[in-house]
């Protein structure tokens, strides 16, 4: 097994001519099969969304700063749009809207769940492919088409959809309520259509590959939390994004086939429309049924990446590796049965409201225990500080600090004063939006060698994470503050409010901030694409760590060991353990190779083993008396 | 000591990849039921908090098309069977008999939205419950469509010369998805009973 070829690229080839065709450009970096590929177009198309929603944000930024100047440039890039160099209200309504989308499903569902469960899973379980490659691509071909079309609603006349990333019904459902519902509503919804149907056929195929596919010797409780947090994740998806295509359909038909499934006694200007019955808030339970478990399928694997790298670079175990399990089903259990309080306000049965509530703040006790268990497991580390560990630890910080107002926001009397609030905005910009990309940039930073064969530049990644950590907190730390004193989201002037105007210079503030978080953007961005042709190379293992990805060679081959999989015999987690020779062990060794430091627990009670290992022990004890006797 | 793979490696590669093949298809079947359980789910809270359901005697014409889709899984029940026992020439017979069937199934859902439309009950209604009778059922279709995919793909196979493990393997997905669909239309159709 320890004689695994590295450099051998006949090896390489003969593979490549056993069991596939030749490859052509088109066939491995476009209509890729291979799950490496994939995960890096997943990656790549991540990185572009991701770019493209910041500059968004900026953009409406500039619009709550300077409400009443002038930005020439603007116009020349918006056209009428910004007329004057001003941003219209309809296009600042686009622009929080699709923002959010682009963040929430294309960037941290696809981008984060997309890229790294489709690069570890089969590397860390010891698989040489997802259980279904071609559905694999098939994900990628329909989560790209989706983010063409939910970008090509920016070249349309009336614009993007502008009802906000949850398309509340009636607004989303009229489409002469506002520009954006015409024509790029109906874009956005056929965008989401084709990119549930993305995420399930990823999800499936997750989930199938955990557990059907893991090499000899993994067994559940054998896995990294990665891919805990993964299949865990693709559970939600599969469980959750299909009641968002029964909602989406529905909504479909009510704006395209005079439907009343969410509409009812509407009056437009002095029209009567002849919808009735229907409920604009059986939309939000749908959305929300899928909604809240999407805020879990954003963060969890953010939380399992965040794991790995936090315990590799403590050189110690996890601390609670089944506690961090049970906590990540908790929270998958738990995030069925919470979506309501993102409904507290719509008149819901106080009673029903209660229940939500409670459940809701149950979910602080699993989140709480992964926190902890972070903490402990840094206590006392040796702990290098790689650019993925201060992400990784970046994403500890945001998740306390956005977590404890999510404690406010559940509770059903405190939400109907904070509700649609900008303490909702920076309650979540924490702990999703920048928990869930310190997760997603950490896992880049740490995988990067495994992806690209190549290393990124430290020093960049240090400028990197202090500006963006910095930029992260200045931007969304004042937004409780506004919330506090009840300034709503989604308003386009705070000029035109008496109440609001005092928080115009924080506003300034803010934007600031974020501008100088956007340019920190441009140090990674540099490194990702500058390294992938210039880093320095690898080596096999860069970090000293366990888990398979890491025996696998730095070339890539489609099928990822060249010769029999490696067969696994410990847990991923056993750094600096007593005794043994090096602060690693990796899953490969077996216990035979490491009696020196094996602990009665590591056999899980088998006898033989435990017989062995003692015979052992005595041998050496008597060994060593001896040689104190000479 | 360097290990490659062969060409022997691969092909146990692939063929131990069928059952998590199968094992996808089931998961999918999850999601569907999921997504019909948001529809009937919507149904159930509009009729619970408006008071009324559709109010329609639904046409006999899904009696006959439920008859219908019975018979087609006892026929593809028969073809499992009739590959167990070796007997490829019943199987094909019975694999056409399901999709005749299957196809019947769909004309018989089209005329009774027709009968639907000619009783004044139309998709795009102020009744929501009335549209999701059309829902539901056109969802379910699809599903068919993708079932009689799955079967042709089950008849093309008994006629290719390929290994018997892939035969029987496009067999199992077919009648997995099969009867799947066929106890959601039960579902659909015992729930708008119910709920009228």
């Amino acid at each position: 097994m320890s004689t695994i070829s590295l450099h051998d690229t006949h090896n390489h080839d003969s593979h490549d001519d056993h069991g596939h065709h030749k490859e052509t450009f088109l066939t491995k970096y476009i209509f890729s099969q291979d799950h490496k590929m994939i995960a890096k177009q997943f990656l790549i198309t991540g990185i572009i969304m991701a770019v493209i929603a910041m500059c968004l944000s900026i953009l409406f930024r500039l619009q709550l700063a300077w409400p009443d100047k002038s930005f020439p440039i603007l116009e020349t890039f918006l056209g009428k749009w910004a007329e004057g160099g001003r941003i219209k209200p309809d296009f600042y309504l686009a622009l929080v809207t699709i923002h959010g989308t682009i963040m929430v499903f294309f960037v941290l569902t696809a981008g984060l769940s997309g890229t790294f469960s489709n690069l570890l899973i089969p590397l860390q379980l010891g698989a040489r492919d997802m259980a279904s490659p071609f559905l694999n691509m098939l994900s990628y071909w329909f989560f790209f088409s989706a983010c063409v079309i939910m970008m090509s609603s920016f070249f349309i006349q009336t614009g993007p959809a502008s009802a906000g990333w949850t398309v509340y019904p009636p607004l989303s459902a009229l489409p002469t309520a506002i520009s954006g519902s015409g024509l790029g509503m109906t874009l956005w919804l056929i965008s989401m259509v084709l990119f549930v149907a993305s995420s399930l056929m990823g999800g499936i195929n997750y989930v199938t590959t955990v557990l059907n596919m893991r090499t000899k010797g993994m067994d559940l409780w054998k896995m990294p939390l990665t891919i805990w947090a993964f299949f865990l994740t693709a559970i939600l998806g599969i469980l959750s994004f299909p009641v968002l295509v029964a909602g989406v359909v529905l909504l479909i038909f009510d704006r395209s086939f005079g439907t009343s499934f969410y509409l009812s006694d509407i009056v437009m200007g002095t029209q009567v429309l002849p919808n009735e019955g229907g409920s604009p808030i059986l939309w939000q339970h749908l959305f929300w049924f899928l909604g809240h478990p999407e805020v879990y399928i954003v963060i969890m694997p953010a939380l399992g990446i965040s794991s790995e790298i936090i315990s590799i670079n403590s050189r110690k175990p996890i601390f609670g590796y089944h506690a961090m399990i049970y906590s990540l089903i908790g929270i998958t259990t738990l995030s069925f049965i919470v979506w309501g309080h993102h409904m507290f306000v719509t008149g819901m049965n106080p009673l029903l409201g209660g229940v939500f509530m409670i459940t809701t703040l149950i979910i602080a006790v699993p989140s709480a225990v992964k926190t902890f268990n972070y903490l402990a497991t840094l206590w006392r580390g040796n702990i290098k500080f790689t650019p993925a560990m201060l992400f990784a630890i970046g994403l500890v910080s945001f998740f306390i600090s956005g977590g404890l107002t999510g404690i406010f926001l559940g509770n059903a009397a405190l939400d109907i004063n904070l509700h649609d609030t900008y303490f909702v905005v920076a309650h979540f910009h924490l702990v999703m939006g920048s928990a869930a990309i310190f997760g997603m940039l950490a896992g880049v930073y740490h995988w990067y060698p495994r992806m690209f064969g190549r290393m990124m530049n430290n020093k960049l990644g240090y400028l990197h994470f202090w500006l963006t950590f910095i930029a992260a907190y200045l931007v969304f730390f004042p937004l409780h503050f506004l919330g506090l004193d009840g300034v709503p989201r989604r308003y386009y002037a705070f000029t035109e409010f008496e109440f609001m105007q005092k928080w115009l210079t924080v506003n300034v503030f803010v934007t600031w901030a974020a501008i100088i978080g956007a340019l920190a953007q441009v140090a990674f961005l540099w490194n990702f694409f500058y390294s992938i042709f210039k880093g320095k190379r690898a080596p096999q293992n860069p970090w000293g760590a366990n888990t398979l990805e890491w025996t696998a060679p730095v070339e890539h081959l489609h099928g990822n060991w060249p010769g029999e999989i490696p067969t696994v015999y410990r847990w991923p987690y056993d750094y600096s353990k007593p005794g043994a020779e090096e602060d690693f062990i990796p899953q490969t060794v077996p216990f035979s190779q490491t009696m020196s430091s094996n602990m009665p627990h590591d056999f899980e009670g088998n006898a033989e083993s435990e017989r062995i290992q003692r015979a052992w022990e005595e041998q050496e004890e008597a060994a060593a008396a001896k040689t104190k006797l000479d | 000591m360097v290990h490659t793979l062969n060409k022997q490696d691969l092909n146990n590669h692939a063929q131990e990849n069928l059952k998590p093949k199968k094992f996808i298809v089931w998961l999918f079947m999850v999601s569907s039921m999921i997504m019909f359980g948001g529809w009937t789910s919507y149904y159930i809270v509009f009729s619970a908090s408006k008071g009324k359901g559709h109010g329609l005697v639904l046409p006999d014409l899904f009696i006959y098309s439920t008859a219908v889709l019975l018979v087609s899984s006892l026929c593809l029940f028969l073809a499992s069977r009739a590959l167990k026992a070796g007997n490829t020439g019943a199987q094909r017979g019975l694999l056409w008999a399901t999709l005749v069937l299957g196809i019947l199934f769909g004309y018989l859902q089209v005329s009774a939205w027709s009968t639907l439309v000619a009783t004044g009950a139309f998709f795009s209604n102020n009744n929501a419950a009335i549209s999701m009778i059309y829902v539901v059922s056109g969802f379910h279709l699809l599903h068919i469509f993708a079932g009689v995919c799955f079967l042709l793909n089950a008849i093309v196979g008994t006629y290719l010369n390929i290994s018997s493990e892939r035969r029987k393997f496009r067999m199992e997905v077919a009648a997995i998805f099969w009867h799947f669909i066929d106890i959601l239309w039960i579902y659909l159709y015992v729930f708008l009973l119910l709920n009228s």
